[in-house]
């Protein structure tokens, strides 16, 4: 082939080249994109009491650590959160007595996908939160927080147990409770949400129509 | 110049016809398997948007912020950054299929798939054999530099990963410094059976290309000495 030829054929495949490399950068910033939004946590509530609230109409297990996983009904994002739970529950289910409390107004609107996943986790118990109550008290606003109070119902976590927002995998929150649960001594005893916002605080109107 | 020096000769040039023809029957053939395999890649990659989309629709339709809802972002991640990623190594494999441009995309948006499908399913354990199984498919080029790709976008989004987020790849935010090597490991596990196997397929080849080669030299002179034969036998029938 000529030196002619080949610088013929090189021009003419730049473009193509340039189009390629242009393209994985678009990609790159696609993915980028995803990322942020993955790796954003949700909206931090009020402060968690340290202390098991007294007034919360439900009650700490008395004699083990109590975990409560608070979650939106039809929240994407709370079905990694729900893996991660199942995962954690089939090493300590003897030791911990877990309940997931849906945000909704009524049974209907709470039995959802990821209500029937919750029940279907052995030692797990899934119950309403009527208008968001008990996780306005908890001092939660989104789905997916765990809180786990020690058997004298004392503070011991809150936070998040995904990686990422609606992405399984191991969690600084997971592998903290899993820790705590074991005995390991706490340093850090918070960890990011990532889930979608409980928010039930909208004209129970609007919230008819949107059950339509 | 004397008939045993002309016969070398001879058998020289036919020696370097053999090899020629080898080369080009070599060359069509590989140009063949790469042309195949980038409309397989082609359907694949569209087939995979398409599988997205759908899973994004059924599995996480809305984000809600209470009763209010918005489209999921997994669902314009998956019908954008899902087409970002397809329109173009599709348009080369239709385009200019066997250009070597072309199977590189190709690896390379395979690989984006990976991350993207990881992505919509949540980071399921599963998904992540995403990666193995497409770089076992990338293996049908037969081209080791073609898994090279491959496995550089993936090291690149594991080590960007690593430094950004490195809950989101080793599942601990301070990871032990080795920690990538075990990751980095497996994936060079299974590439270095699949250079093997391209190096392999591509000896296989060179030698049904040789020996085809020398089947079409050999019926050539056949057919070439039978007509000489022919020719003779009818010219003393003339006499």
């Amino acid at each position: 082939m000529s030196i002619g030829s080949s610088e013929r054929r090189a021009r003419a495949s730049a473009p193509i080249v340039a189009l390629g490399v242009a393209w994985f950068l678009a990609v790159a910033v696609g993915f980028l994109a995803l990322w942020i939004y993955k790796t954003r946590p949700g909206a931090e509530g009020g402060a968690v009491p340290r202390q098991w609230p007294a007034a919360s109409r439900i009650h700490p297990s008395a004699g083990r650590p109590t975990l409560l996983f608070f979650a939106h009904p039809r929240c994407a994002c709370t079905r990694a959160s729900i893996s991660e739970l199942a995962r954690l529950m089939s090493r300590f289910q003897d030791r911990l007595d877990a309940r997931v409390l849906f945000a909704a107004s009524s049974d209907d609107e709470m039995k959802t996908d990821l209500w029937s996943s919750a029940q279907r986790i052995p030692g797990v118990t899934a119950a309403l939160d009527a208008g968001g109550g008990e996780a306005r008290r908890f001092g939660v606003e989104t789905s997916g927080a765990v809180i786990l109070y020690d058997s004298a119902g004392k503070l011991a976590f809150h936070g998040g147990i995904t990686p990422a927002r609606g992405h399984e995998g191991d969690s600084f929150g997971r592998q903290r409770i899993a820790a705590l649960l074991e005995g390991a001594p706490a340093d850090r005893a918070d960890a990011p949400v990532f889930g979608c916002t409980l928010d039930e605080s909208r004209p129970a109107q609007l919230a008819q129509a949107d059950h339509k | 110049m004397s008939s045993s020096v002309q016969s070398i000769d001879a058998i020289n040039a036919a020696a370097d016809a053999v090899v020629r023809r080898a080369d080009a029957r070599f060359d069509a053939h590989r140009q063949e398997i790469v042309r195949t395999t980038d409309r397989m890649f082609a359907w694949l990659l569209v087939a995979q948007w398409l599988f997205a989309i759908l899973l994004a629709v059924t599995v996480s339709p809305y984000a809600w912020q209470g009763k209010e809802k918005t489209v999921h972002v997994h669902v314009w991640a998956a019908i954008f950054l899902g087409g970002a990623i397809t329109i173009f190594p599709v348009a080369l494999a239709l385009l200019r299929p066997g250009a070597l441009l072309t199977r590189h995309v190709i690896a390379a948006a395979q690989m984006f798939w990976s991350a993207l499908l990881i992505h919509l399913t949540g980071g399921r354990i599963e998904t992540h054999f995403h990666v193995f199984g497409s770089l076992a498919f990338l293996a049908f080029y037969r081209e080791w530099p073609v898994l090279v790709t491959g496995v550089l976008v993936v090291a690149t989004d594991h080590f960007m990963r690593g430094i950004l987020w490195p809950e989101s790849v080793y599942g601990i935010s301070n990871p032990e410094w080795w920690r990538f090597l075990e990751h980095a490991g497996w994936v060079v596990f299974i590439v270095v059976f699949l250079i093997l196997s391209c190096r392999r397929a591509l000896r296989d080849m060179r030698e049904m290309a040789e020996r085809g080669a020398e089947l079409e030299a050999l019926s050539e002179n056949q057919w070439r000495r039978s007509s000489v034969l022919d020719r003779e036998a009818a010219e003393s029938g003339r006499r």
